[in-house]
């Protein structure tokens, strides 16, 4: 909550005698103005353009450097950043401590790419670079930071792309390490933004994996659909979700694309992996996470899975769209009913915008051949107006009810962001 | 477990550390090592675009290695664009070196030879565009190069370790006398 939010809402409280005054000082005095806090700022941003500048006089002359100078100097300021980390973090300060530790991480990525140029040195496999991720993999597990979690998933997405594109390979143990390694250090200790970041880092590998490859684009949804089914067994529901968000975006835009060019016989050509192998796989997948929503009781969630259904193996033209279209709106319609039978806010936003989604895909895909156009717009226009003010009025009296249930009578209906308890 | 400040927290981050400057130690020693144990070849390249230099520390070589005959392919299948091989060059003292053919499999050369590692970049229909990672010279700050204005052809020295490593020793121009 907010120093400003406190300092204009308060007053209306005392007012309407839900705390005291007495009681409102209490308040603030627990939430120091920011101002302080700005200040102590300037410190930091003095020292970072100090470290600017050094850095620019080191750069601009690199290449004139004698090289055991260069290479102290990686050195030097890789001991450096650690120590100081170090340092802050005995003295408390935990945010610039945890920085430093994380810019030593970084400074030993650049002292390993920078040795290598230093000597004209090109290696032909990733053991270099594959030393940055194994570190940060350890730091991560050394620190209760955010960032020290985040900075070794994005190292190994890096480093794949680099491994994949300049290298012609794909590394399975940095795909590991970032699974297991990262993974696990999230599931000890879970974090939505880690979750999101994490499920986003591993996508990025798998579709890395895809092109090199040249496998069939549907394969990437085994590797991603594990994630996900990852998800489904962690008992923190916020986290799990994050984790399972990505994956879920992609196999979303995947039938989405589905429905709209799925009529060519030609793309779906290029979307049919082997039968019995891709559905193997898949089947094995869906029954891990199937197994996992039921020991955590959260069966409800299973309707996902209708994105996954795999429709590109039906024959090309009107039987695939329509197809995909049904899955569409099935899925759609699965997310509203959950969301309206646990009264969340957001869940019943996200389906509104899903179920509008699908009905304007069904209205393109069946009527811009045949109408006039301005006709394709009008109606077209009137039909989402009319679909908004129906799933509105129905979202709102949900809602009502929701609040009416938990019996608080106030403004809670006005804060969407904390959605009144389902009902049990 | 993590951000105790026990003393084995400390000493594990100092193991971490010190392992750090070791490695990097290590891909300093193989730099040394590639050219104290590695095989030497010396690879001619087209001439050099220097203007970049003004901008950038380092200019791009185009060796005359980096285009094959699509007749030097020795393959099971037809080469592929991105495809990682393995250029065989016929080498002999104080010569540069040229293709003698492009391997999809690891091979042991034979003396007077020696094997470079590549990627094919592009196929044509009559050669091979193939890159080898060297082709970025971080131009020293004495080096000669830094002077010319006029894009010389040079003459690269490269060694190859034994373990798979390559690096470029130095890079001279291919005819002194007709520089500049």
């Amino acid at each position: 909550m907010s120093r400003k939010f406190l300092e204009t809402e308060s007053p209306a409280w005392v007012t309407e005698g839900l705390i005291t005054e007495a009681q409102r000082e209490r308040l603030l005095a627990r939430y120091p103005s920011d101002a302080v806090q700005a200040v102590g700022l300037l410190p930091l941003l003095g020292s970072i353009l100090v470290g600017l500048s050094a850095l620019s006089v080191v750069a601009a002359n690199w290449q004139r450097l004698p090289t055991q100078l260069r290479l102290g100097l990686l050195l030097g300021s890789l001991v450096a950043a650690y120590a100081g980390g170090e340092y802050f973090l005995r003295r408390g300060n935990r945010r610039v401590g945890h920085g430093l530790i994380g810019l030593g991480l970084v400074v030993f990525g650049a002292s390993i790419i920078l040795t290598s140029q230093l000597y004209q040195l090109v290696g032909y496999d990733i053991s270099g670079l594959l030393a940055w991720v194994v570190v940060g993999v350890l730091l991560s597990y050394l620190y209760t930071s955010q960032s020290l979690v985040l900075l070794p998933i994005l190292i190994g997405a890096a480093v794949q792309t680099y491994c994949t594109q300049a290298l012609g390979i794909f590394s399975y143990t940095i795909m590991a390490l970032v699974a297991l390694g990262s993974g696990y250090r999230w599931w000890r200790r879970p974090d939505t933004l880690v979750a999101s970041v994490l499920a986003v880092g591993l996508l990025w590998q798998a579709a890395l994996w895809v092109a090199l490859s040249h496998s069939k684009i549907t394969w990437f949804f085994i590797p991603a659909m594990l994630v996900y089914a990852a998800g489904d067994w962690h008992r923190d529901r916020p986290a799990a979700r994050a984790l399972q968000g990505p994956p879920l975006v992609a196999a979303y835009l995947f039938a989405l694309g589905l429905a709209l060019f799925g009529e060519t016989d030609q793309y779906a050509g290029l979307l049919r992996p082997p039968v019995l192998a891709y559905l193997g796989a898949l089947a094995a997948v869906f029954a891990l996470s199937v197994a996992g929503k039921r020991q955590q009781g959260r069966l409800a969630s299973l309707p996902d899975w209708l994105l996954l259904l795999p429709g590109f193996y039906l024959p090309g033209g009107l039987p695939l769209a329509i197809a995909t279209l049904m899955v569409l709106y099935a899925h759609a319609g699965s997310v509203l009913a959950r969301a309206h039978r646990s009264g969340e806010a957001e869940q019943l936003t996200l389906g509104t915008v899903l179920f509008v989604i699908a009905t304007m895909v069904a209205y393109f895909k069946l009527t811009w051949a045949f109408l006039d156009k301005s006709l394709f717009f009008l109606i077209g226009g009137v039909l989402l107006l009319s679909l908004s003010w129906y799933l509105r009025r129905r979202n709102a009296q949900r809602l009502a009810a929701g609040v009416a249930s938990v019996a608080s009578p106030g403004s809670a209906a006005a804060s969407p962001p904390s959605p009144p308890k389902p009902l049990a | 477990m993590p951000t105790r400040h026990t003393p084995s927290h400390r000493l594990l981050l100092r193991l971490l550390v010190a392992a750090q400057v070791l490695y990097v130690l290590g891909v300093a020693g193989a730099g040394y090592a590639t050219t104290a144990y590695g095989q030497h070849i010396a690879l001619a390249t087209t001439p050099v675009d220097l203007h970049g230099l003004q901008y950038e520390s380092f200019v791009r070589l185009h060796y005359t290695a980096a285009e094959a005959p699509l007749t030097a392919w020795r393959g099971p299948a037809p080469p592929q664009r991105r495809q990682a091989v393995y250029v065989l060059l016929t080498t002999a003292p104080d010569s540069l070196a040229s293709v003698a053919g492009v391997y999809a499999q690891e091979l042991k050369p034979a003396a007077g030879q020696a094997v470079l590692r590549g990627w094919v970049t592009d196929v044509y229909a009559h050669t091979l565009g193939l890159r080898y990672n060297l082709e970025r010279y971080y131009v020293p700050g004495d080096s000669p190069l830094r002077l010319g204005k006029t894009g010389p052809p040079l003459r690269v020295q490269v060694s190859i370790a034994p373990w798979g490593q390559a690096r470029i020793e130095s890079v001279r121009l291919l005819r002194p006398t007709a520089a500049r």
